[in-house]
């Protein structure tokens, strides 16, 4: 192959194109199958106390009525422009609304994943080093019962204990760093167990193999051993989780965000799916996709990083790696 | 339109009058209209939603962008809690006797805060899109403005006429409702996309928006040259709070729990149920009622078994009020006494109709031939006597409300089942008069009575609200003489017949008075006020620190 990186780029690119178009399509697909919109749904307000003729024909004026197929195409053809459109629920600009909620989401998220990665990297360390006697156990567990408390659980009790009780951030002022803190901490921990049983398994592996026993007998300190030499042929599957976490870190962030009174993505994917806003949720939809297919391209690019085995192109006949075709088996342990 | 106003009878029902009056006899606090030594002080107000749209015509009747509304903008008159109207823009008005004329006499000196004067022809354009919106572009009407509306003319800079197509005596108490906000011309020549943007909006009212996010919150500074203000509320000058922040906050407790550790002022929707025990705890608590229907239920009379007298006449004696207050609600709430809130005036006591009597109601179905059968279930013809409820999503109780009636019907032999939806599938899927729908859970809230003739059947573009069309002579009689009434002494004895008729023959099955809006309040803010509507306006309003 003459050009691999180009052919590379070119193939992921057409991908990504046909992933996010796919995702645009499907949404307005399964919204417009849904009863009701936005701006039914404010006609059809009792209080408005609208007649069904005023009704129809505010329907009939905006355009509501046409077939799917012809409201389809016009969405997607200023969609290929760039134009995601008009909120159907607010009237504004649906650019507009994103861009005024994506800093806070991605502050949040950014956070929670790395909350994330320090919880379950405290305690995979744990459960190497500390001694069954002092809860090795217990942080063994920690994993399944971080999954098993839902996260505006922990989001609830964190803002009656901190905000509360402490008084430690005020609950009208979402944005401040402590009361980012604690957000990112409630969307953090659930986050973090399957980062943590995945790492621990293979921590579990790879502390069981020759090198480690080897420089364990030579009389390597814990933390060294953890950093130098355990944890990096241990992260590889741990790429592939933090991958599929994405998804997770932006369900989260809905339920922490409307906990904890953010604006973000969340709480417009919230509102906007409760009336049916078809404009943004598309949009939304969409650069969901994007940011899907953004960090599996990372994924694939860090993976040869951290193993020199696997390649992503180069020799005749090899094959491109990429996070869903990792090897890990059921254990979450690398099989090379 | 000259030649019009020149038909216009002589002698015109001079309200000035008793407007100026109103007016005169108010306790206006003089220290207070020139700036009081409690002003100063911001107050954060927590709230559920912050709602969808803010173009004015679409989102002035929100629940929760009213509250907003109603400090950012003013209007032509001011209703109270028991519906009484008195002067605000509107200094004066008068009508003809057939009530298809009136004229505004404005106040002078009133300005949006773009700088626009707020005078006759920024009133003629409020009034044109209140009436038609602009449909194409998105911006509906406002839906309970009257339909008979004609036009409206500038006489001169303070001076509006504005003509009917039909006597319509609640156009005066409607300028008090509030989707009746004044906003300035500019803004209302704004595309929709435009007025949507909260911020680029003017009004006239003694808040102005200084900053604000979608989904978020909105923070209101006061106005300074802000001086005409509503007198009915003692009060003209500047607002004496400097700032009022809505905080969106979705979690209830976390609402709650702000006030209570002193993080917030106000909290909106808190639960009816912890009303008692913060109360004991010291925190002021409003349940303030709005005009309008009371909650209950309006039925269709198409759907068997409904079609039939004595099945809705047990129906209306099968319900225990009392019970619902008791199990639901807390002593805030009121029994319904008719199918629109006692508050509202030409309301009249029909309580001894509205008495819970299980043995009644077993009778009246006993001769209807719906006979108990196996599990207590009375059926007829093999057909279960079966009533399909559809819990009211703009109404957080709906579902506790349905459930107990279920239980009390059942008792009787009724097959209740309940239904719940989300608000966009609510819409689409519940329809009044619908075949699927036999009993349409209502909430609505209105300034004047002479609404109720609008919604008894399908003439003149009503609602008809009972599936009755024009079969029923009587209802028609009322609704046309209600309707035509030229003055508020003939329209009463006219609306107590008819509210008399309405529940006798069980069109409209109360449930209890309303209370939508409930608040949570720091005992350190003082001086709110509700209105008509049971908003809470902090324009009087002062905080402790």
């Amino acid at each position: 192959m003459r050009y691999p990186y180009r052919t590379y780029a070119a193939k992921r690119l057409i991908q990504a194109v046909i992933v996010i178009l796919l995702a645009y399509v499907l949404t307005f697909v399964v919204v417009s199958i849904l009863p009701g919109d936005p701006i039914t749904s404010v006609l059809r307000d009792p209080q408005n106390g609208f007649t069904e003729e005023q009704i129809q024909a505010t329907i009939a004026a905006q355009g509501l009525d046409r077939p799917i197929p012809v409201r389809l195409g016009m969405s997607l053809s200023h969609f290929l422009i760039g134009d995601f459109g008009l909120s159907m629920r607010s009237s504004r600009p649906v650019a507009t609304l994103i861009n005024e909620v994506l800093p806070s989401t991605l502050i949040l998220a950014s956070a929670g994943l790395l909350v994330a990665l320090l919880l379950a990297g405290a305690l995979a360390y744990g459960t190497q080093f500390l001694p069954k006697r002092f809860g090795q156990g217990f942080l063994r567990g920690a994993p399944s019962l971080f999954l098993s408390v839902p996260n505006f659980v922990i989001g609830l009790v964190l803002i009656h204990v901190f905000g509360f009780q402490f008084g430690l951030f005020r609950v009208i002022e979402p944005n401040s760093l402590w009361a980012t803190i604690f957000a990112a901490i409630a969307l953090g921990i659930s986050v973090s167990a399957r980062i943590a049983e995945v790492l621990i398994a293979n921590l579990d592996h790879e502390s069981r193999q020759e090198y480690a026993v080897v420089a364990r007998a030579r009389g390597l300190g814990h933390a060294r051993l953890f950093l130098s030499h355990l944890l990096k042929p241990s992260s590889l599957p741990v790429v592939t989780v933090i991958v599929l976490t994405i998804g997770e870190l932006l369900g989260g962030s809905l339920i922490t965000e409307t906990v904890f009174g953010r604006a973000g993505i969340g709480s417009l994917v919230q509102r906007s799916a409760t009336t049916h806003d078809l404009p943004v949720l598309q949009a939304v939809v969409s650069l969901a996709a994007v940011v899907f297919v953004l960090a599996n391209l990372m994924a694939d690019l860090i993976y040869p990083l951290l193993d020199p085995r696997v390649k992503l192109f180069g020799d005749p006949g090899a094959r491109l790696a990429s996070a869903e075709e990792s090897a890990v088996d059921g254990s979450g342990v690398v099989t090379p | 339109m000259t030649e019009r106003l020149s038909q216009l009878p002589r002698r015109q029902l001079l309200v000035t009058t008793s407007a100026a009056a109103t007016v005169t006899t108010l306790d206006i606090n003089p220290a207070r209209s020139a700036g009081s030594p409690n002003s100063g002080g911001d107050i954060t107000f927590l709230i559920d939603s912050l709602g969808d749209t803010w173009i004015p015509n679409n989102s002035a009747i929100s629940s929760f962008q009213g509250h907003i509304w109603g400090h950012v903008t003013d209007k032509l008159v001011y209703v109270d809690t028991d519906g009484k109207v008195s002067p605000w823009i509107a200094e004066s008005w008068a009508q003809n006797d057939t009530a298809t004329a009136f004229t505004l006499h404005l106040k002078n000196g009133v300005t949006f805060s773009d700088g626009t004067p707020l005078d006759a022809s920024a009133v003629v354009a409020n009034l044109d899109i209140w009436y038609a919106g602009r449909r194409n572009e998105g911006i509906n009407p406002i839906g309970l403005f009257p339909k008979t509306y004609d036009h409206a003319e500038v006489v001169d800079a303070s001076t509006v006429k504005v003509f009917f197509k039909a006597p319509t005596l609640g156009f005066i108490p409607t300028l008090g409702y509030h989707g009746s906000i004044l906003i300035s011309p500019k803004t209302i020549a704004q595309p929709a996309t435009q007025q949507a943007n909260l911020g680029k909006t003017s009004g006239s009212g003694p808040y102005l928006v200084d900053a604000w996010k979608e989904g978020d919150f909105v923070k209101l500074v006061k106005r300074k040259d802000y001086n005409w203000g509503p007198p009915a509320v003692g009060h003209t000058g500047p607002a004496l709070l400097d700032s009022i922040t809505y905080k969106l906050v979705a979690e209830q407790s976390v609402r709650v729990a702000s006030v209570q550790s002193g993080q917030a002022d106000v909290a909106y929707s808190p639960s009816p149920l912890e009303l008692q025990s913060l109360k004991e705890a010291g925190f002021t608590v409003a349940t303030p009622r709005y005009l309008g229907f009371v909650n209950g239920l309006a039925i269709n009379t198409k759907v068997a078994p409904f079609d039939d007298v004595k099945v809705r006449q047990a129906l209306q004696a099968g319900i225990n009020r009392q019970e619902i207050i008791d199990t639901v609600y807390t002593p805030d709430w009121k029994l319904a006494t008719s199918f629109i809130q006692s508050n509202v005036p030409g309301a009249t006591d029909h309580g001894d109709l509205l008495v819970y009597d299980p043995a009644k109601a077993e009778k009246l179905l006993d001769e209807a031939g719906w006979i108990k059968g196996a599990g207590g279930i009375r059926t007829k013809d093999g057909k279960q006597l079966s009533l399909t409820l559809s819990s009211n999503p703009y109404l957080v109780t709906s579902k506790a409300v349905d459930e107990l009636t279920a239980q009390q019907l059942g008792k009787i032999g009724w097959k209740v089942s309940i239904r719940a939806y989300d608000v966009v599938t609510y819409g689409e899927k519940v329809r009044i008069g619908s075949q699927t729908v036999p009993a349409y859970e209502v909430t609505r809230s209105f300034i004047d009575a002479g609404t109720v003739a609008s919604i008894l059947t399908d003439a003149n573009n009503g609602e008809n609200w009972f599936a009755l069309g024009q079969s029923d002579p009587k209802i028609n009689e009322l609704r046309d003489r209600v309707a035509g009434a030229g003055s508020a002494k003939i329209r009463d004895p006219l609306l107590d017949e008819l509210q008399k008729y309405v529940l006798e023959q069980g069109y409209f099955i109360p449930f209890t008075q309303i209370v939508q809006r409930i608040y949570l309040q720091s005992p350190r803010l003082k001086g709110e006020v509700y209105n008509g509507i049971a908003y809470a306006s902090y324009y009087n309003a002062t905080k402790r620190t």
